[in-house]
């Protein structure tokens, strides 16, 4: 019975029924569909559950599958100074991204919290200032790499919904890389932006000038003159191989 | 005729003091109100000394030996302070001890009466004394002394252990605003022995600062890098039972603003010192001053730290502040110099 009346009801917004709704985040909300406690029906109303909001132990597990990683391997060296994040490039872009709490919340296996920010955990651009400051020489940039490894073992779904564009771009990475074996910067900003739908800005003043700028100090033209590396199609190859096994084996781990 | 010189207190300050003054020919009278020679290290049975993990019983030993082999030292142990005068530049005191009363003068004086041990149940947050497993850091080498290591409430190895750091130190609460030095690489030493002993138990430390000063920072190092010990910045404000025989840790992670509720098989309190109700005697018997943390007041912190207020008078070790054993050791050597000197000016 208690059924057939959930099924009549508007589709519910989770956990509608409680007041302070806006204290509560998503993923402490627990709803049962038809739950039964000591013989007695509770489903309907009463099948709301928050959790407890109060961490309840440190999951070591975690700690020990990065530090058998190679990037991660120095993890356990870490004591929380904030010398990469005060060093890091990103940071002060996006201030969610913070090298320092990623490897806090890794030693602690603190994935509840981990997992809101897989939208900018992989973020880090690889220019190791923070490698080189780090007093422990823990090596956060590596471990950035570490972490992003893990997100994708752990958050697939997260990952897939929030990195759609990035995928996008990656491709186009790729293709460039294969197609002529340099990197054109200019080509992977337009074709980028054009993936994003910000096609408008690529002839924005700031553009305009830019390319203005390049043409008269005549970096416009050295990129013309850029050709293939020396023996192309043997690293392509190669690099063509690689990818194909690594596309399999994620293929097979998954 | 040679000099008298009185020590007070048989720990390492006074051991070391007494055993230097005996070289120079004085003759030491050392009163110790233990059975035993040797001070806390030897009544709490410490097992391995920072940094280098030698055994406490070498370093304490060697210097009881000495002090109890040479002819110039006369030991009165279960003895106490009954009565003290001055007597011009001089001294004279009244020792009880349970072989009766002696009244001797002496050309000057060496308090190094140490410090007590923060006794944890007074900060009833922490659940001393309610809890079996809820221990600290004098207990836990009372249990590695002894070579019983494992959990109180039931024998069995711990799975998991938390140290909590600052307890009975920094706290305004319980009166103590002083840091207490060595509680910090006791425990990151102790954190080492407990990885050592039990490879699969987890070791966590809360702390608010880690200050293993000096080259004891190696220790804390080690216990990171070697040991995989993890830290957890946060002072923990309550302790209370868990289920399947743990108790809870609550407090907040302040580096990621979480509150934590979090069961242990072990807890471990990183317990302070204090100067004890043997520095306020020793102030009234002996007309010194205390400084507002309860130790004895030296005359210049920075210059004569070994110097009580009152001249012929000295001090050593803990019993002006906290200190590490090897820091009370070099002290009894330079307080035994100072009296010494006082002492050859007014024979």
């Amino acid at each position: 019975m208690a059924l057939e009346k959930q099924e009549k009801r508007p589709v519910a917004e989770k956990g509608e029924h409680i007041i302070a709704r806006h204290l509560i985040e998503d993923d402490y909300i627990k709803e049962e569909k038809n739950l039964v406690i000591d013989g007695v029906d509770v489903s309907g109303r009463w099948n709301t559950f928050i959790r407890t909001r109060v961490d309840s132990e440190f999951d070591r597990s975690f700690f020990r599958e990065v530090k058998e990683t190679v990037a991660g391997s120095r993890i356990n060296r870490c004591w929380q100074c904030g010398m990469c994040t005060a060093s890091c490039t990103v940071t002060p872009l996006y201030r969610r991204f913070n090298p320092r709490a990623f490897i806090y919340m890794m030693q602690l296996g603190n994935l509840k919290e981990l997992k809101k920010y897989v939208d900018v955990a992989w973020r880090c651009v690889g220019c190791y200032k923070c490698s080189q400051r780090c007093p422990k020489q823990v090596n956060p940039a590596e471990m950035m790499e570490a972490l992003a490894l893990l997100i994708k073992k752990y958050f697939p779904e997260e990952m897939e919904s929030k990195l759609k564009v990035d995928e996008d771009v990656k491709k186009i990475y790729e293709d460039m890389i294969l197609g002529h074996g340099r990197l054109d910067l200019a080509k992977l900003h337009t074709s980028s932006m054009q993936k994003m739908g910000r096609t408008k800005e690529l002839i924005g003043k700031m553009e305009r000038d830019a390319i203005f700028k390049m043409i008269k100090d005549g970096r416009a033209f050295s990129i013309l003159k850029l050709g293939r590396p020396h023996n192309w199609g043997k690293s392509k190859r190669a690099i063509e191989n690689y990818l194909k096994n690594a596309n399999t084996l994620e293929r097979s781990e998954a | 005729m040679a000099e008298n010189i009185l020590v007070i207190g048989g720990g390492p300050a006074g051991l070391n003091a007494a055993t230097m003054l005996s070289e120079l020919g004085v003759k030491v009278t050392l009163a110790e109100r233990d059975l035993f020679l040797g001070g806390n290290p030897k009544k709490f049975k410490y097992k391995f000394l920072f940094p280098d993990m030698q055994p406490a019983d070498n370093v304490v030993g060697e210097l009881i030996k000495k002090a109890e082999t040479s002819s110039n030292i006369k030991v009165y142990l279960s003895s106490e302070i009954s009565d003290f005068k001055e007597n011009g530049k001089k001294f004279d005191a009244q020792i009880k001890s349970p072989d009766g009363n002696e009244i001797k003068t002496f050309d000057s004086v060496i308090v190094a009466t140490g410090f007590e041990h923060f006794d944890p149940a007074r900060d009833a947050k922490y659940s001393y004394q309610l809890f079996d497993d809820v221990i600290d850091i004098k207990d836990l080498e009372r249990m590695m002394g002894e070579g019983n290591f494992a959990r109180p409430s039931n024998g069995q190895p711990p799975k998991n252990v938390a140290f909590i750091l600052c307890v009975g130190s920094r706290d305004r609460h319980v009166g103590n605003q002083y840091c207490s030095r060595v509680c910090c690489t006791v425990s990151v030493k102790q954190a080492i022995e407990l990885r050592e002993h039990f490879p699969d138990c987890e070791v966590y430390i809360f702390y608010m600062d880690i200050r293993t000063y000096g080259f004891f920072e190696d220790l804390y190092w080690q216990a990171m890098e070697e040991h995989d010990v993890q830290i957890v910045k946060g002072r923990v404000a309550e302790i209370t039972s868990g289920p399947d025989n743990t108790v809870i840790c609550k407090g907040e992670d302040t580096l990621l603003r979480g509150p934590f509720e979090i069961p242990f098989d072990m807890v471990v309190l990183a317990s302070g010192m204090e100067g004890g109700p043997q520095s306020s005697e020793m102030a009234k018997k002996l007309g010194l001053e205390l400084d507002e943390h309860g130790f004895l007041k030296p005359q210049n912190v920075t210059l004569a730290l070994f110097k009580s207020n009152k001249e012929g008078i000295f001090l050593a070790g803990a019993c002006t502040g906290p200190k590490a054993i090897s820091d009370s050791i070099i002290e009894g050597g330079a307080a035994a110099m100072n009296a010494y000197i006082y002492a050859v000016r007014n024979h």
